[in-house]
């Protein structure tokens, strides 16, 4: 599974982070880190869940993988 | 401060505004929703437009759907936050005499991109989540300090006891104000953030009464830093430039203005809402995990602030001729109960599949706080869940409020057993 993130239309609110740190990389000042992420298998669901968090509406699932 | 009788007189309809489009609210002064905000809130989403002009407070637009309020806060060349434009106060500043104070203005809250971009960026660096998270254990020993001087008593007026002070003790914390001059902080808030008096003036009094309070610290941190925002600010620099004082006085402004007024409110609707939902109450000290997802819940369901734009070029929108300079809300209370994006959209639910709300608002202005509100907010429903019994509201003294770009809790008594 493969998300791609809007990244310049981050207001850095971190409802992503607050599903999971650790898929959803944030810089120092509580941005959004990456522009992709591959999810590791068995990590679909959270994947999904912080994709839906977002407010802004800007983490896209690209691939649905498996 | 009930300013509840009194309607603003109508104006005149302008001609491009077509009947159909019109309908009659005062978003200060509507008596149904003074009386019960969000009763009159849910009324208006289901039998009002989606968007209107109201021809109170001078005649504005109202932007009620989630839809609509979603695409006009990202799009800030047709919906801009320059209710007065910046070159027009650049001018007014021009023309004062010299010696005249720095008036402080709220920035970025009042500044279009780009340069909002280089006033908010070195505050999010402040108000990153992981500083925020630092502040949990102070912020749980203050709820509890105000919460153990009423556990006893079986009543209490939360908004004086406990929803106005914490927010206020955890900012001076936060900035590093001193503790002891809390009372002029509260005094300030309580007075003057609610006054809904637009007189710029007055409104001028009021920031310049903010930064003269906190000026001896700011210039004394700028020589001995400490852990604390105002001494982070002091080392950031914007748009690569040093931070000023006049700066500082900006950021000072904004944080009093956006940080606590907002924060209390919003205290004082979830605490009202689990005063009325006993089932919840039950549910949460049953299950303390489940709060984070209940404030969430709570937040859309009473969401309470209305941010103004000004229109920022002819145009269309949502099949309504707009012009460059009027006003127009987003009504987000509305967008977050918008039943187009939430089923049932007025129970609180915490099962709900969608609770991504708005009521921090959308786009670049999009609340910078939020993440301290909501550490905030979740403490204070821990610990007066883990504090009180199961609370009421008194019936004798039902909540009152009062309404603008805030709806506001005035008056909220609760009794439990003790
Ligand atoms: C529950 C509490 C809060 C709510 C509901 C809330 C709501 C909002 C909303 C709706 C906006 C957008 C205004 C606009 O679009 O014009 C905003 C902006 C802002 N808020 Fe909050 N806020 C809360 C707490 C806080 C706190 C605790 C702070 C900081 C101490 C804060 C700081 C700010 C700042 C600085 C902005 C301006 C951001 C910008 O213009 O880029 N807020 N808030
Ligand atoms: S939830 Fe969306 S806007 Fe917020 S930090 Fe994550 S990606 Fe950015």
């Amino acid at each position: 599974m493969k998300l791609r993130i809007d990244k310049a239309k981050c207001v850095g609110n971190a409802r992503c982070a607050a599903v999971s740190e650790e898929l959803f990389p944030l810089d120092e000042d509580g941005y959004i880190a990456v522009e992709q992420i591959d999810v590791p298998a068995g990590k679909e669901g959270l994947a999904r869940r912080g994709a839906r968090a977002c407010p802004e509406r800007i983490i896209i699932i690209e691939d649905e993988g498996q | 401060m009930t300013g509840a009788a009194t309607l603003s007189p109508a104006v005149p309809k302008p001609a491009h505004v077509p009947d159909a489009a019109v309908y009659d609210f005062d978003m200060f002064a509507d008596p149904a929703y003074v009386a019960d905000p969000h009763k009159r809130v849910m009324d208006l989403v289901q039998n009002a437009p989606r968007v209107f002009w109201t021809p109170r407070n001078g005649g504005h637009w109202m932007l009620m759907s989630h839809a609509a309020i979603f695409n006009a806060a990202r799009d800030i060349e047709a919906f801009s936050s320059e209710i007065v434009p910046q070159s027009q106060i650049k001018a007014m500043v021009a023309r004062l005499p010299p010696g005249t104070p720095h008036i402080p203005q709220p920035l970025p809250i009042n500044i279009d991109p780009p340069d909002h971009t280089k006033y908010r960026a070195p505050l999010n660096r402040v108000f990153s989540p992981k500083a925020i998270n630092a502040l949990k254990n102070d912020i749980r020993a203050l709820a509890n300090q105000l919460l153990d001087r009423v556990a006893d008593k079986g009543r209490c007026e939360f908004m004086t006891e406990v929803a106005e002070p914490l927010p206020v003790q955890v900012f001076l914390k936060m900035l590093g104000l001193p503790l002891e001059r809390q009372e002029e902080y509260r005094a300030i808030v309580k007075d003057h953030l609610s006054d809904p008096d637009p007189d710029p003036k007055n409104v001028m009094k009021k920031l310049l009464h903010i930064t003269a309070i906190m000026r001896d610290t700011m210039l004394e941190r700028r020589e001995n830093p400490r852990d604390d925002i105002i001494s982070l600010l002091w080392k950031t620099e914007i748009d690569g430039k040093p931070t000023t004082m006049d700066d500082m006085e900006n950021y000072g402004v904004v944080l009093f203005i956006a940080g606590l007024d907002t924060v209390m409110n919003g205290i004082g609707h979830g605490v009202r809402h689990l005063a009325m939902d006993l089932p919840l109450q039950d549910q949460l000290r049953q299950n303390p995990q489940l709060v984070a997802e209940a404030t969430e819940e709570i937040l859309r369901r009473y969401t309470f602030t209305v941010p103004p734009r000004v229109v920022g070029k002819d145009m269309e929108f949502e099949g309504l001729q707009m012009k460059k300079g009027e006003r127009a809300m987003l009504f987000l209370p509305a967008a977050d109960l918008d039943p187009k994006e939430y089923a049932n959209s007025e129970s609180v639910d915490l099962k709900r599949e969608n609770k991504v709300h708005i009521a921090f608002n959308a786009g670049p202005h999009r609340c910078l706080g939020s993440h301290l509100a909501r550490v905030e907010l979740q403490i204070v429903y821990e610990q007066v869940l883990a504090r009180l019994p199961q609370f009421r509201l008194d019936p004798e003294h039902p909540p009152t409020f009062h309404c603008g770009h805030i709806i506001g809790v005035d008056s909220l008594h609760l009794t439990w057993n003790s």
